[in-house]
């Protein structure tokens, strides 16, 4: 089952076993910039309820280090220790039978029953239903076998039931009506049943987690883990200066990456992320969807801008050694990306032939093409709480000037650049999307049907619907698929992807084993360990 | 004087009231949807925006939204946030409240204390050396941004020196079973460099008010008389002079009392406090209503708060206000 190809996840430090008298345990401090209020699986909303909630409770299935989200191959057991594929429509799940809840309770196939049932309710978790619309059933056979059935052969089956779903405790939940669960008592102390257990929560400052004494799949070494919460990014890089947190996601600004690399006792770790960021035409006129944009719609036009962008040179300016040029809307750890594409070169010469050829020409000598008296001239939305984006954008207006292209870069609060770009108010808007591991959510993006949600700048080809529909449904070799339907869409020019950044992790260096997984943060602190001789006081504190 | 309380406590309900209206309309005439950024860049599922709306009573017409909002706020029931779901507004100012008391009632110790006799102090050496010198420390802490203050000290003392924490207001590892004492230390360690940071910033204010009101009443001819008695310096100054020159400081009590509440949302920031200040600021940047409103209605009420106990106190203290 296990996948041993590319390794995406960082062992920093080879294994040294303790010397007698010498311990390896300590405590972990991260320090994050989200709280996380409501880690319960089916009603978590955001990245920090799901890292806390990686930690308490278990999947059925996780990904494996290749990351590939096709396919029964690429997964390691976690709740089941074993799946066994019936057919082409049915999936059968064998449970641990050591697995636990953390009041000592069995974890058996009630319990996903239980969870599937309230994880396919769209009046409960609509998001969560959506993606799990393709499962047809979920059935029981005895205590410990799960057996899922599916309406469609897909390749992506064993990804959305093992995925998708983190089993809650039916014996403690099955009494809490759906709708009282996020108030209910539960919902602040939750019992899971992975390798650590809650401890306690603080609101606005911290949130306690212990490591489970006789965890089945092996018991953490950093048995005390705090998630402290600090908004503000100076914030947290000073705590991790001043020794107070011993860990944390993404050291930013960019200027802050030297400061920790300053410090001794701090590693700086680059892990690519499942982001990718670009500047997003919009196909249909601004604020109104029933005609096509005036400028955007002719797709020449559209590769121009593309055409004029020096790509590389940005992202090395706001990224450094930690971003790389996105080539089409996947990060770089999608196991979909080519990595020798090219879909854009840059050629500043030919993207200003591409314009005169779609007749926008410079007729009255004032820098700025025209066509029919109507200068070519764009308005770029950005949230302004991005330094990155602002800094990015103003590089791609210089750029895009020296070819006869106006641009007004308008700088929007968070709140309502969201709005904006919901409701199609923009030419070009700077979208950074941080996407799932599976390639799946680019059908929602970026095909016809998805206009109706997150394809907000009305990009529709029926030719590269097609393709996405195939890379779906193929299970023999959908990388192939994939990377068609990709070139397809980039030739189409949509967008100008732009980055796929990493991001730059501060760890302290007594800590071994150190494993960080792009796809939940912090759910291989397990694996982690002080080195013997290393603890610091935390550490030693019991 | 009854009379007197009784119109201006209904003077100030109606300020109180007419600013919640106020409040409420003003934050839902803002543009920016609260429900667009509960996912970063990646829009929520339809079906999940409409649960959510339904939830908060987004879906219902402002008129409806507002009577909704009024009667809980009778009850005492602020709503829930919408960025903190499911804690209660109610809670998360509760939670918050302490910390931002302790902040700001720390700065306004030190700004009426300190401040005050710096500023008497100025007036005692009106000229001199140490009035001048005064004078340019107080205006340059005046001139500085609190935030950049807060940078440099943390740079210089915690990050630098070690001397004291960089930011939160307990050490997340203290023990659970560590007694008052140990616990007290703490703050009072981790309070030293934002309380700092705000003081210098604003003690400037009282020492100029002070200094100046100083300056009015020892010209004044019962001052001339009190030391023709032969009273010493020390008694002409605080019993005769200062008693007489406080009341304009008094006044900027009152206007800085919103302070105890709002305390400084960029100081808060930088040093991590967890106040009521980075609540609002939080809350502001997502749209958070309802949390923006209970933040807004607490500093509300202390402003107004504060003008009535600056108006009380001028009766109480000063004969010609109770005696025209």
């Amino acid at each position: 089952m296990r996948r041993s190809a590319p390794v995406l996840t960082l062992v920093l430090l080879a294994c040294s076993a303790p010397l007698p008298g010498q311990s390896d345990r300590g405590t972990a401090v991260i320090v994050v910039g989200q709280e996380a209020t409501l880690p319960v699986p089916t009603l978590i909303s955001g990245r920090a309820n799901q890292d806390v909630a990686d930690l308490l409770f278990l999947r059925l299935m996780r990904l494996g280090p290749g990351l590939v989200t096709a396919g029964d191959r690429d997964f390691v057991p976690e709740l089941a220790r074993s799946v066994t594929r019936r057919d082409s429509l049915t999936l059968a799940f064998d449970l641990d039978p050591q697995a636990r809840w953390h009041d000592g309770t069995p974890v058996t196939a009630r319990d996903v029953l239980f969870t599937f049932g309230r994880a396919r309710d769209p009046a409960i978790d609509p998001s969560r239903a959506l993606l799990l619309r393709h499962v047809a059933s979920v059935t029981a056979e005895g205590e410990r076998t799960v057996v899922v059935r599916f309406s469609r052969v897909y390749g992506e089956q064993l990804y959305d039931a093992a995925w998708h779903v983190q089993p809650l405790p039916a014996h403690l939940l099955d009494t809490i009506p759906p709708d009282r669960l996020a108030t209910a008592a539960y919902a602040q102390r939750p019992v899971g049943n992975g390798a650590y257990r809650f401890v306690r929560r603080d609101p606005g400052r911290q949130l306690e987690l212990a490591g489970v004494e006789g965890f089945y799949l092996g018991a953490p070494k950093i048995d005390r883990v705090l998630f402290l919460l600090a908004r503000d990014p100076e914030a947290q890089v000073n705590l991790i200066l001043d020794g107070t947190g011993d860990a944390m996601e993404n050291v930013s600004p960019a200027a802050n990456i030297a400061r920790v690399r300053d410090r001794a006792e701090y590693r700086v770790i680059p892990v690519p992320t499942f982001t990718v960021g670009y500047l997003l035409f919009n196909q249909r006129a601004y604020g109104d969807r029933g005609r096509p944009h005036p400028v955007l719609a002719d797709v020449t036009v559209r590769r121009a801008l593309a055409m004029a962008l020096d790509r590389a040179t940005m992202v090395r300016a706001a990224f450094g050694e930690f971003g790389q040029v996105a080539e089409g809307p996947v990060a770089q750890l999608h196991w979909i990306r080519d990595p020798s594409a090219r879909a854009v070169t840059h050629d500043p010469r030919q993207a200003a032939a591409l314009l005169e050829q779609a007749g926008w020409r410079d007729s009255d000598g004032d820098g700025v093409r025209d066509r029919r008296g109507v200068p070519l001239s764009l308005r770029l939305n950005y949230p302004g709480t991005s330094a990155v984006r602002a800094s990015l954008a103003a590089q791609a207006q210089a750029q895009w000037r020296t070819i006869g292209v106006r641009v007004e870069l308008v700088r929007l609060d968070g709140p309502v650049w969201a709005e904006r770009r919901g409701k199609g108010e923009f030419d070009i808007d700077f979208s950074s999307a941080s996407l799932d591991p599976s390639p799946a959510g680019l059908v929602q993006s970026w095909s016809c049907a998805g206009r109706a949600g997150s394809n907000v700048a009305g990009y529709c080809n029926p030719a590269v619907d097609s393709l996405l529909e195939r890379a779906l449904l193929e299970r023999r070799d959908p990388r192939r698929l994939w990377r068609e339907a990709l070139r397809a869409l980039t030739d189409d020019a949509p967008a100008v992807f732009l980055y796929a950044p990493a991001n730059a992790a501060a760890v302290h260096r007594r800590f071994a084993g150190v494993t960080i997984r792009p796809e939940s943060w912090w759910s291989a602190l397990r694996q982690w360990r002080v080195t013997p001789g290393r603890q610091i006081a935390r550490d030693l504190r019991r | 004087m009854t009379r007197w309380l009784g119109h201006r406590l209904l003077q100030a309900a109606l300020t109180f009231a007419a600013s919640l209206l106020l409040l409420f309309v003003l934050m839902r005439a803002t543009p920016g949807d609260p429900l667009a950024r509960l996912e970063g860049d990646t829009p929520l599922a339809p079906g999940e925006v409409e649960l959510l709306r339904e939830r908060y009573g987004l879906d219902q017409p402002m008129g409806r939204q507002l009577a909704a909002y009024l009667a809980g706020v009778v009850q005492g029931d602020l709503g829930v946030s919408i960025g903190h779901y499911p804690l209660s507004v109610g809670s998360l100012l509760r939670d918050r409240l302490p910390a931002t008391l302790l902040l700001g009632g720390t700065v306004l110790l030190v700004n009426f204390t300190l401040g005050i006799w710096l500023g008497v102090l100025q007036a005692r050496h009106r000229g001199r050396r140490l009035d001048r010198w005064l004078t340019h420390l107080s205006l340059a802490g005046y001139s500085m941004p609190s935030f950049w203050l807060g940078l440099v000290l943390i740079s210089v003392v915690s990050l630098r020196w070690r001397l004291l924490p960089a930011a939160q207001m307990v050490d997340p590892l203290l023990p659970a079973d560590a007694g008052t004492l140990t616990r007290m230390l703490d703050v009072a360690r981790h309070l030293v460099l934002p309380a700092l940071t705000l003081s210098v910033v604003t003690l400037a204010g009282t020492m100029r008010y002070q200094r100046a009101a100083m300056l009015q009443v020892l010209r004044q001819d019962f001052i001339r008389a009190a030391r023709a008695r032969g009273l010493t310096d020390r008694q002409v100054i605080w019993r005769h002079a200062w008693r007489n020159a406080v009341f304009p400081v008094l006044t900027l009590l009152g206007l800085w009392l919103p302070i105890l509440v709002t305390g400084s949302v960029f100081v808060e920031y930088v040093f991590n406090w967890p106040g009521l200040g980075s609540l609002a600021a939080e809350a502001i940047s997502t749209r958070d209503y309802p949390v923006l409103m209970g933040t807004a209605i607490l500093a509300t009420g202390f402003v107004v708060l504060g003008n009535l106990l600056t108006d009380v106190g001028y009766l109480l203290l000063d004969p010609r206000v109770r005696d025209p």
